[in-house]
């Protein structure tokens, strides 16, 4: 797993404007679109991301509509709320008990997510697919 | 742990075939001196012991490698599969094997180190992120540089020192080995559709800037960092009749530095034009014998399917234009370009059958195997995984002379070939699959059963078959490891990556970021591929060079 | 030359960062050295960033292209296949006439082109135009690449499988073939027992025959948010989301891969965590794979 970066970019702090200090994160990088622009400045506290400079109108978005709310349950299990560990168990069994089971999507994800979900469908057995064969 | 009864070649201590016990502790060979070593005993009576082969030149990881993977499904689908284990990842081989797969074809040849020689640094990030799915073998990289345009304007405006930094820099950066230069200045003139391919003509898009000056200048850079390998050199002009004569003048601007001259095949060829191509690998070996600054590696051809990929971006144009296949062309912003085109190579083809010969001649007219090495520039002249193939042309002439029967008969007066009679003996196949190459990467640890040295062991059963022998050995170890026995893959482990640093000047940030941020995509802070994402890096110390 | 693809609204910074505005050594006016032409079938915001717009009637952009094709190689077209496309002669050669003049040709094609009528025949006409185009001057074309890191799924199927999607492992080493393996084809025909959901939402975006098959099979699904998916899901599991609060790396369009500097701190764990322990949850179970050594190496060259 990659480490968040230690370099002297990250961790310095500004100004939000209301008096608290904001964290700042330079040369961050925007994966909405394809572009993936690496040169945006994020303004953060704890919860939200207030400014993402140099981020164009869908990366803005995309930064400040998501936050470090605890907005949804950890997990679901048949729509009833569940643990993480209750929820990875079910999943593991499901997944290893189907004949032929789909490993899709990986668009929204970290390529060392993706590396995990390319061993799973391996070690499935299964199908592994993403959005572009759509 | 203990390999008993061996017949031993092991080149780079002068052992020659005589019975020898090896000591292995900790993954290193150990001194038996030092009394019972404990764990396993082989018992290799009988058999045949070599250092762990060790691939000076292939192209396994990569945006190159990996844009050839997608180009060619029509192979994947017909070629070697690697069914999953609970321990091991399923992997196709072929023309452009998976990275799992790539690790088990190298290993279960006896390979146990590899040298990636094409590098571009906007992408290095990728290319060691296919090294470290790469098991069990180790790897170093080479950082593509002869076309950086930033080091071109330098050396332009004669800045050697700030070249020689900016240089330094890029090999950081890109946490790679050493410095692979291709096609000097050709690369960059095929960002418009043009080449370089006279050394004292200048470069499209410069004044006075040659790829002479380039070649000679880069080769100093890396000699005055120190870095343990010495320039990787592609030649301009690859591929093409008559290349012979840019690759002499190549030469001669080296004179004085430490090189590689990557693949020399496709650089030894006379004649006017396809019609006429003929080998010129005699001259190019007189020049080369009594040169001992240069190593070399054959970039040898086998006939049959490949896929062909190079940073030569103008070269794979051409070849896409003579062959009408699928053509794949990658440039790399202001660094590099990459082409891909697949390609076979049939006996009945005079250009085909001269490449073939001209590998072997080179291979066997270079009278010092420490200085020419086993190569196939993977995947472009066969795949990695044939290299018994031409361990078996290099020890039989019969196998020879046989073989060249099927070639057109437009040969005759081409190559000369048939009038070499030379036998590589197995402490010479040792020399240039393992201690040689091993020496030329300056991996002391490699290539080498000495005590202290890395255990990395390839065990043979003697066989009249030769290509059987090498292409299945009895053992493989790496590390002191048993990762190959018997024909199965026992266990996988992560290889290790070697990386230097070089030493620069510390205001050269300064200096390169404003330049940076003109004409690259990406923000300079992120450029550097973090050590982190090295898959257990060794730092190798650079050296001094005379 | 964008071809069936909106960078103004859908990759707002394309053209200031990468093709149009960046002054350079050999462009040194910026955009006034460059030419920009987009073929769409409508006019998108994107046509006013253009030196010159080609409405090409919906469904015609493979005859458009392959009339280009023959154009370029200095062929006569019928006009009747040539108003086919909507298009008149004298535009058809004022741009074949731009495009070898130019440099450096750049064509960047987008959905419009490779998700319609013709779909990947259309894309591989157009990478053939940009590759017979070097006959006269340097061509390339590369797609316009969206969803985030969906280029990053491509490289890593490819180095890892062979394939860049449409994967089978069911015989215990990867296989391609689109149409069979992909996504849209396996749930309509109802092939797939299970299904894991990572990173989008197809309980949104597919057809309803694939949606319901979703629905009735266990699925499981991963996502920052509680989407379509999650809610016919058997489990839904939330995570980080990826860049802005969970670290790694994305592959940009050209497939450069950069690495991710979140900014928060998530109460979820990152997709990658997920994942692994579910990996290591089914490494526990029995292998599927038949008792006793199966063959290391299933079919030789």
């Amino acid at each position: 797993m990659i480490k968040e970066s230690s370099s002297p970019n990250s961790g310095s702090s500004g100004n939000s404007g209301n008096g608290t200090e904001l964290k700042i994160v330079k040369n961050a990088t925007c994966t909405f679109c394809g572009c993936v622009c690496d040169d945006i400045e994020l303004h953060a506290d704890d919860v939200r991301i207030h400014k993402a400079v140099k981020a164009c109108v869908l990366g803005k978005a995309w930064f400040l509509n998501h936050t470090a709310e605890r907005k949804y349950p950890d997990a679901l299990i048949d729509g009833k709320e569940a643990t993480v560990d209750e929820a990875i168990e079910a999943a593991a069994y499901h997944l290893y008990k189907a004949d032929m089971p789909l490993v899709y999507g990986m668009s929204n994800t970290t390529c060392e997510a993706q590396k995990e979900c390319v061993a799973l469908a391996d070690q499935l057995g299964g199908l592994l697919d993403s959005h572009t064969s759509l | 742990m203990k390999i008993t009864g061996g017949k031993v070649y092991d080149p780079a201590n002068g052992i020659n075939g005589e019975v020898r016990d090896l000591h292995i502790v900790d993954g290193k060979f150990a001194d038996n001196a030092n009394g019972a070593t404990g764990g396993r005993e082989i018992d290799a009576t009988g058999m045949i012991v070599f250092p762990g082969g060790v691939d000076v030149h292939t192209h396994v990881a990569g945006g190159s490698i990996n844009f050839a993977r997608a180009m060619t499904p029509e192979d994947h689908r017909r070629t070697q599969a690697f069914i999953r284990t609970q321990s091991r990842r399923s992997g196709l081989g072929g023309m452009a094997p998976t990275t799992f797969a790539t690790g088990y074809l190298y290993a279960g040849m006896g390979f146990t180190t590899v040298n990636e020689a094409a590098v571009p640094a906007l992408s290095a990030r990728h290319t060691h992120e296919e090294l470290s799915d790469i098991p069990i073998v180790d790897k170093s990289s080479c950082v593509l540089m002869a076309n950086n345009e930033i080091m071109l304007d330098l050396m332009e405006r004669g800045e050697y020192d700030r070249a020689r930094d900016i240089v330094a820099w890029y090999v950081w950066a890109a946490k790679s080995y050493g410095v692979k230069a291709v096609n000097p200045g050709g690369v960059a003139a095929w960002k418009y559709g043009h080449d370089a391919k006279g050394m004292s003509t200048a470069i499209p898009g410069y004044n006075k800037l040659t790829p002479g000056d380039v070649v000679t200048q880069l080769a100093r850079i890396i000699d005055d960092l120190g870095l343990p390998h010495p320039i990787h050199l592609h030649c301009n002009n690859l591929g093409a009749p008559g290349n012979v004569a840019t690759t002499l003048e190549t030469m001669k601007h080296l004179e004085g530095s430490r090189a590689h001259i990557a693949h020399m095949q496709y650089h030894a060829y006379g004649g006017d034009d396809w019609s006429t191509m003929r080998s010129e690998s005699a001259q190019l070996a007189d020049y080369f014998n009594a040169h001992p600054n240069m190593t070399t590696d054959a970039g040898a051809v086998l006939f049959g399917d490949t896929v062909t990929i190079t940073a030569d971006g103008p070269w794979q144009h051409l070849l896409y234009k003579l062959t009408g296949r699928k053509w794949g062309n990658l440039d790399v912003e202001n660094e590099t370009g990459c082409g891909i085109v697949p390609y076979t190579y049939k006996p009945s083809n005079l250009v085909n059958a001269v490449q073939w010969a001209v590998g072997l001649e080179l291979l066997l007219l270079i009278n010092d195997p420490w200085r020419v090495f086993l190569s196939t520039d993977h995947p472009n002249g066969a795949c990695f995984w044939r290299y018994p193939e031409i361990i078996h042309l290099l020890m039989s002439n019969d196998f020879r002379q046989a073989c060249m029967k099927k070639l057109t008969p437009a040969i005759k007066g081409k190559i000369t070939l048939p009038e070499i009679t030379r036998e590589y003996t197995l402490y010479e196949i040792a020399t240039i699959m393992s201690a040689g190459p091993a020496r030329a990467l300056g991996l002391r640890q490699k290539g080498n059963l000495g005590v202290g040295c890395d255990a990395d062991v390839v065990i043979y059963e003697e066989d009249k078959d030769i290509e059987r022998m090498f292409g299945h050995p009895r053992y493989v170890l790496k590390g002191g490891q048993v990762v190959i026995e018997e024909g199965d893959i026992r266990e996988t482990p992560e290889g290790r990556e070697f990386i230097t640093r070089p030493s620069y000047n510390p205001d050269t940030e300064a200096f390169l970021k404003p330049i940076f941020e003109d004409c690259y995509t990406m923000s300079f802070e992120n450029y550097p591929v973090e050590m982190e994402r090295i898959e257990h890096p060794t730092m190798m110390d650079c050296v001094d060079v005379d | 030359m964008y071809w069936g693809g909106n960078p103004a609204e859908c990759h707002p910074r394309h053209f200031t960062k990468y093709t149009l505005m960046q002054k350079s050594k050999f462009l040194p006016r910026g955009r006034k050295d460059r030419t920009m032409a987009l073929v769409d079938i409508r006019a998108t915001k994107s046509a006013k960033a253009a030196d010159i717009f080609l409405q090409v009637r919906p469904g015609k952009d493979f005859e458009m292209i392959t009339i280009l094709r023959a154009m370029v190689k200095g062929e006569s077209i019928p006009e009747s296949q040539i108003a086919e496309t909507g298009l008149s002669l004298e535009t058809l050669e004022d741009l074949v006439a731009r495009m070898k003049a130019a440099k450096f040709g750049a064509i960047f094609f987008g959905m419009g082109l490779s998700m319609t009528r013709g779909k990947h025949m259309n894309s591989a006409a157009l990478l053939t135009l940009a590759a017979e185009m070097n006959a006269f001057t340097k061509f390339v074309a590369m797609p316009m690449r969206g969803h985030g890191n969906v280029t990053g799924a491509d490289v890593i199927m490819r180095w890892q499988t062979g394939y860049p999607f449409g994967i089978s492992f069911n015989r215990g080493y990867p296989r391609y073939n689109p149409g069979e393996f992909s996504t849209v084809d396996v749930l309509v025909r109802g092939d797939c027992d299970a299904a894991f959901i990572i990173g989008a939402d197809p309980g949104a975006t597919m057809p309803q025959p694939a949606i319901d098959h979703l629905a009735a099979i266990p699925t499981i699904c991963l996502d920052p948010h509680v989407t379509h998916t999650s809610k016919l899901a058997k489990v839904h599991i939330t995570t980080a989301p990826a860049g802005i609060a969970a670290p790694g790396t994305g592959y940009r369009m050209d497939e450069i891969p950069l690495p991710l500097k979140p900014a928060l701190n998530s109460p979820y764990p990152s997709d990658e965590e997920v994942v692994r322990r579910i990996n290591q949850a089914i490494a526990k179970m029995p292998d599927w794979m038949p008792e006793g050594e199966p063959p290391m190496v299933l079919s030789q060259v």
